[in-house]
């Protein structure tokens, strides 16, 4: 009942919303058109106004995973150590050098002098120890990505002086620098936590190249530049506006009329035609990403193993890339993308075969087939634009091996919510790597620890878990590899997903944007972009 | 119609036999003289071939997918082209044409046969229950007939079926007016008022007098409504609150064409033409009926 009632609330609030994303389009277009004309003549940097598709649920990184919420942080804190342009390396970020002791325990990171927080504080050892020990004390519910990276590996921060910091972790955690460099991990000003308590997650202050100015609601963010900046000649923007436009058509429509400059969630049927216009250009984001179908281990007949590897066999991979990514996707085999290192290339996949898969059901004693609910997602994702379209394909080939699929779709929240409770049977969902690791992939995802968080398939084996802590426990990379590329075998021969597709996805801009770099992990740094004179 | 008027003719009566017909077979006579009556027909009864014969019309099933045949514009193998995932338009439309006939006919038929029971009660019994029923129906006239059904569907859960029973919901109200009002000035006949001198039991005196003498603009009222049910099905439909996947439902198939309506208009314009064709056809028929069954529309 309070399901439907829920339903019923959600199908007003999206009548209520429709009309309401009328009025304010229109106001909103006026507004900012009236802006950017008035930048051209002005030797100002200009606002960009950046197109999404959703709202960021939180601007306090810490309290979440979704991408979203990182790709407005991303640009008003930063992180002790900073990805590259375009890549997961590890750079010097707020920490300029860092050193680890032999055994592997003990982290001594040099932070960068001279830089202040958006509301004048200094930035030092003390906010850095003040950052880790908020989020250490915090529940597990609260900083639930902290507890899942860092949980029980870090035992002390402890400031050496006013700008050395030192870690020391319980065991040797390979991805540790990695992890650090990770959006939700940006370092935060202790003196506005303070402050503002619970109401944080609206008044964000760091370091960044951008200053927090307002949120509305399901329409924007609004950044300005921070004049203060210690990256000398940085931001080239004087202001940056995030904007929500749901529809994946109607954000294009406001690239072409002005109204935003910088897009993602393009479909892939509409590239052609942006590349064809000479007012447009697009960009694409480096693929580190993978979508797939999730099995849920525990439910009905996707408890037997063979069931699972039947539908592995029926699905068509190569035609949902033709049809719905427009060629720019490859076949996924493994849960992880080809870029990371670690990645299995003598996995076999299982290849398009109807026949082998109603052999293997037949074997499982599910000759005639049986019914099962298929979930597609109701929004579009970066590895997936259009959930329902790709689901649709996907029932057609299940229903050729007697698998008769039901399509269901919820409101996204409460779609996260009830897959990763096991309520679905198959479930549409991909992931993008926070921090291009083969542990930020596997361990997150798929193991045992990880059930009832982001492991939604409830996938369970114990040695598979104990090759991921091994990994995760050495410093040696060549044995993290070997290590990773044992465990995706016995991944692919239990078969917890139909590891679907991964995909490079597109992003559009106005001509006269430059220094945009898309990257991979989703959060783009705007402090470099400009508009062409 | 032959039948009946033979039977009026039966008894041996004085007037000149050319002009002792049946109201219905009068009926007949004037419809047949209104030629977009009978064009409204045609495509009624053409759509009702269309849904029985399906499987033998169409050259391909509802779900055929093929994406190495996708978005292809007619040609003689795709007389309707094909949609995004490769599959054959003309077939798709074909097979939808069962879909909206049945829930356009199934609704109406649900929301006649609530909406006569309680107009009749409320016609006939007046007092509280009239007031009742009557305000029952004010409330519900008074949401937007879409709204409402949207608000069903919400409730139950989108399906085929549960689209079909808030259509037939939302349209209950017009006939359980039309009824009561059609009662109401019945119930006053002079046959009426004999029957139930002679102690005719109400529910015979409902049955078999009022509601026979009530069913000329419950016809008409009806075929008007199934072509309003046919879109609010679409609507439905259109929404995603309609038939799910693989169904070929007409509006349905117009949600999934938009996205390519510039690059593909055809999986566009045959399911909307198909709408708009139906929906004429009944309209077309039930004006012909109501010219043809109401008395006062006679010169």
């Amino acid at each position: 009942m309070k399901r439907r009632f829920g339903l019923m609330f959600f199908a007003f609030i999206l009548i209520l919303s429709l009309g309401l994303a009328g009025c304010s389009n229109e106001s909103g277009g006026k507004k900012t058109g009236g802006e950017s004309g008035s930048d051209g003549g002005s030797s100002s940097g200009g606002t960009l106004v950046f197109g999404r598709g959703g709202d960021s649920t939180s601007l306090d990184p810490a309290v979440t995973t979704e991408g979203e919420a990182f790709k407005v942080t991303k640009n008003i804190y930063e992180t002790l150590i900073e990805f590259g342009e375009q890549d997961t390396e590890i750079n010097p970020g707020l920490a300029e050098s860092w050193e680890e002791s032999p055994d592997g325990l003990k982290h001594t990171l040099k932070l960068r002098k001279g830089v202040k927080f958006h509301d004048g504080t200094d930035f030092n050892a003390e906010a850095v120890v003040f950052n880790f020990e908020r989020w250490k004390a915090g529940n597990k519910e609260q900083f639930y990505y902290y507890n899942s990276q860092f949980g029980d590996v870090i035992k002390e921060v402890k400031a050496v002086d006013e700008h050395t910091v030192e870690f020391t972790l319980n065991r040797i955690l390979a991805p540790f620098y990695k992890n650090l460099a990770m959006s939700p991990f940006g370092i935060a000003s202790p003196d506005a936590v303070k402050e503002h308590g619970d109401k944080f997650i609206e008044n964000p202050v760091g370091t960044g190249p951008f200053k927090f100015k307002e949120w509305k609601r399901n329409d924007r963010v609004t950044l300005v530049k921070n004049e203060d900046y210690w990256k000398e000649g940085l931001p080239k923007l004087d202001e940056v506006i995030f904007r929500v436009i749901p529809e994946n058509s109607a954000r294009l429509n406001a690239l072409n009329t002005g109204e935003v400059d910088i897009i993602d969630g393009v479909n892939f049927s509409d590239v052609e035609a942006i590349e064809g216009n000479p007012d447009l250009q697009t960009f694409y984001r480096p693929s580190l990403n993978v979508a797939y179908l999730g099995l849920t281990n525990t439910r009905g007949p996707l408890k037997e193993k063979k069931v699972r590897q039947a539908l592995n066999y029926a699905v068509n991979k190569q035609s949902l890339i033709d049809a719905f990514y427009a060629g720019a996707a490859e076949p996924a085999i493994n849960p992880m993308p080809k870029s990371v290192a670690g990645y299995n290339d003598a996995v076999k996949d299982y290849e398009y075969n109807p026949e082998k898969a109603k052999e293997l059901l037949k074997e499982a004693g599910f000759e005639n087939g049986f019914e099962i609910e298929l979930w597609a997602m109701p929004v579009p994702r970066p590895y997936m634009p259009d959930g329902k379209k790709v689901a649709e394909a996907i029932q057609k080939d299940f229903a050729d091996i007697g698998v008769k699929a039901k399509i269901v779709s919820y409101e996204w929240a409460t779609y996260l919510e009830k897959a990763r409770m096991g309520e679905a049977d198959t479930f549409l969902l991909g992931w993008t790597g926070d921090n291009g690791d083969a542990d930020n992939f596997l361990y997150v995802l798929l193991d045992q620890d990880n059930i009832d968080s982001n492991n939604y398939a409830r996938y369970e084996n114990q040695e598979v878990h104990d090759l991921f802590i091994k990994a995760q426990s050495t410093n040696d990379q060549a044995e993290r590899e070997k290590l990773y590329k044992e465990a995706q075998v016995l991944i692919k021969e239990d078969a917890p997903w139909i590891p679907l597709i991964h995909s490079e996805p597109a992003l559009a801009g106005r001509a006269d944007v430059t220094g945009f770099k898309a990257h991979p992990t989703g959060s783009d740094e705007l402090a470099t972009v400009e508009f062409k004179k | 119609m032959e039948i009946s008027t033979q039977k009026q003719m039966q008894p041996p009566v004085i007037k000149a036999e050319e002009k002792v017909t049946s109201p219905w077979a009068e009926a007949w006579y004037s419809f047949k003289k209104n030629k977009l009556a009978l064009v409204g027909t045609g495509i009624v009864i053409f759509f009702i071939l269309l849904a029985i014969f399906a499987p033998l019309i169409a050259p391909e099933g509802i779900n055929d997918q093929k994406m190495s045949v996708r978005l292809q514009a007619p040609s003689a193998d795709h007389w309707f082209g094909t949609d995004d995932f490769g599959r054959d338009i003309f077939s798709r439309v074909v097979y939808g044409a069962r879909i909206s006939l049945w829930v356009g006919t199934f609704a109406v038929m649900g929301s006649i046969i609530v909406g006569c029971l309680l107009g009749i009660l409320a016609g006939y019994y007046g007092k509280w229950v009239d007031s009742l029923i009557s305000r029952i129906f004010d409330i519900m006239l008074a949401f937007p007939s879409i709204l409402l059904a949207i608000a069903i569907v919400a409730v139950l859960g989108p399906s085929l079926r549960n689209a079909l029973i808030a259509i037939a919901i939302i349209n209950i109200p017009n006939f359980g007016r039309l009824i009561r009002s059609r009662v109401l000035s019945v119930k006053e006949e002079e046959y009426i008022m004999a029957a139930k001198a002679v102690g005719m039991k109400d529910s015979r005196i409902l049955f078999q007098h009022i509601l026979p003498n009530s069913m000329a603009p419950i016809i008409v009222q009806g075929t008007l409504a199934i072509a309003t049910a046919i879109i609010e099905a679409a609507a439905l439909g259109f929404l995603g609150l309609g038939a799910d996947a693989p169904n070929p439902e007409w509006g349905k198939m117009l949600a999934d064409a938009k996205q390519f309506m510039i690059q593909a208009p055809w999986t566009m314009i045959f399911p909307g033409l198909a709408i708009m064709l139906t929906v004429l056809g009944f309209n077309l028929m039930g004006d012909g009926l109501r010219d043809a069954l109401d008395p006062r529309m006679k010169n």
